[in-house]
């Protein structure tokens, strides 16, 4: 009964709402609603990876080289492909249309709506069934310091998960190295970044003390990441897109955090400010 | 020769009090820069940013202020103290100076101090260095009170050596971690467990070594909490 409701649903999402943005749909609909759509269209979906500079200019330093992405193929309606991608703090709809079709994959072009300036096109490959999407972007503005990216992505289908912990390699992050110009003048990552969890434990003021502002800066940013938020924060995105579990799946999440979340944030938050303004100066 | 020599050495002389006073007006208007942080009165400005597990106190947020607006004036009030030519040309105003500084610190600046002291950050070890920074500047002062008083001028002059000593703790103690970050780049609450002791210990222990060394066994230690002169 149960599954039948969920398939007049997803039935009647295919049929009524072909010119809103696939976009507001993601977000609207409950994750359990997922799989059913999965087993009906197996093409749609979230596909996670990394958006790589492919053209680029060299003028430019290497910060934006790559950037992690998530991209949802929301709908597949006959031959018409809506969809958006969620990557360095932007959320874009895009819908194109099924270019080729063989016996075991797909090729789409997309195109997103051009009134963003780092808006372009997508062309991919996708086989109907399987975990993996590839392909290209184009930018639009073929002056922008990378106007041609590249994408090998692999399904995967969000969650918030309040036991996810940063991993130990977290701490080696390249952010805070030297040559980086983007890192602030001392600040870098330490032993103590991964071993609180802010949406597990209440913080107290003792474990949160003796932090330096870059630790306490990823500890608190932990909590967004878990939520999927796509950081447009470079330094953010340098530490959480190598974590193995994040996924950029929203540009506010600010309203999904837990009671316990919302109290750390305001404790860490308050010794960033300190350490930022007070740490190195003439005071306490 | 001799008279040439005489002349280069009282002007190297006044050059040298000409950079002292021009560097300690200088750190006088850094800290009257930090209590001017606080004229607001909000509670949760600067340091107060991370006391908030205490400013719901009223005794602590009435001792905090106490002690932002009022220690501060110690500072230019026990400097002047120390000119020989201000005590024999001025007596009154060394005498009106003194008892500025005198009440500041016995009527407002030490028993605030006491009371933030006893909330410090870091732990017993700071807390403990606050509260006895707070109740040592206290009884030094008392005792140059005292001594002047009873006109004993040397253990007066000793006093007040160790009570601008601790005084001057509001500089250190913030020179001492700008230096310490600056170079080692320490943990914020091992810089403040640490400077919480440096930045007066160091201070009083070169004091008692000068009157030690000019006064000898009667300007040691010993006289700290006695009644005799």
């Amino acid at each position: 009964m149960k599954y039948l409701l969920l398939l007049v649903v997803s039935v009647c999402l295919l049929a009524c709402s072909d010119s809103k943005p696939a976009a507001a749909n993601e977000t609207a609909l409950p994750a359990e609603n997922q799989p059913v759509a999965k087993k009906i269209q197996p093409s749609e979906g979230c596909f996670l990876g990394a958006f790589e500079a492919d053209k680029y200019r060299e003028t430019e330093v290497d910060y934006y080289l790559s950037n992690k992405i998530t991209l949802c193929v929301d709908r597949i309606a006959g031959d018409s492909v809506f969809g958006h991608s969620v990557v360095a703090g932007n959320s874009r709809p895009f819908r194109g249309i099924v270019t080729e079709k063989s016996e075991v994959n797909l090729t789409v072009v997309a195109q997103e709506p051009g009134d963003d300036p780092y808006d372009g096109a997508f062309k991919f490959v996708l086989i109907p069934g399987s975990d993996s999407l590839a392909g290209i972007w184009e930018a639009n503005n073929q002056k922008l310091a990378v106007y041609q990216r590249k994408y090998s992505l692999e399904r995967r289908v969000f969650s918030y998960d309040p036991q996810l912990d940063l991993p130990e390699r977290v701490k080696w992050n390249l952010l805070y190295g030297t040559g980086n110009p983007y890192a602030d003048a001392g600040e870098f990552l330490t032993e103590a970044v991964t071993t609180l969890n802010p949406s597990k434990e209440k913080l107290t003021v003792s474990q949160v003390e003796n932090m330096y502002r870059g630790d306490l800066e990823v500890i608190r940013n932990s909590i967004y990441a878990r939520h999927g938020y796509s950081f447009k924060n470079r330094k953010m995105r340098y530490v959480f897109d190598h974590v193995d579990w994040y996924m950029p799946y929203s540009v506010d999440v600010r309203d999904q955090f837990t009671p316990l979340e919302k109290e750390n944030i305001a404790l860490i938050s308050r010794y960033e400010a300190h350490a930022a303004r007070y740490y190195d100066s003439f005071g306490r | 020769m001799g008279m040439r020599s005489s002349a280069v050495k009282d002007m190297w002389q006044k050059g040298m009090g000409g950079l002292i006073l021009a560097a300690y007006a200088f750190f006088c208007y850094l800290m009257a820069g930090i209590s001017a942080q606080y004229v607001s009165l909000a509670p949760d400005v600067a340091f107060l940013g991370i006391k908030q597990d205490y400013v719901h106190l009223g005794y602590y947020r009435l001792a905090f202020f106490v002690h932002a607006f009022t220690a501060l004036l110690a500072l230019p009030a026990g400097f002047t103290q120390f000119s020989g030519f201000l005590r024999k040309k001025y007596p009154l105003l060394h005498r009106r100076a003194g008892y500025l500084y005198v009440g500041v610190i016995l009527l407002l600046a030490a028993p605030s101090g006491l009371v933030i002291g006893i909330f410090a950050n870091g732990g017993w070890s700071s807390q403990l260095a606050f509260c006895l920074l707070a109740v040592l500047w206290f009884v030094s002062t008392l005792q140059a009170l005292r001594y002047a008083r009873k006109r004993n001028w040397r253990l007066h002059r000793d006093f007040m050596y160790r009570s601008f000593a601790l005084t001057l703790s509001a500089i250190t103690l913030r020179a001492w971690k700008y230096a310490l970050v600056a170079l080692f780049h320490p943990p914020p609450m091992e810089v403040y467990r640490l400077v919480a002791w440096l930045g007066w210990g160091l201070n009083l222990a070169l004091v008692e070594i000068w009157i030690w060394k000019n006064s000898g066994r009667a300007g040691s230690l010993f006289v700290w909490f006695g009644k005799k002169a």
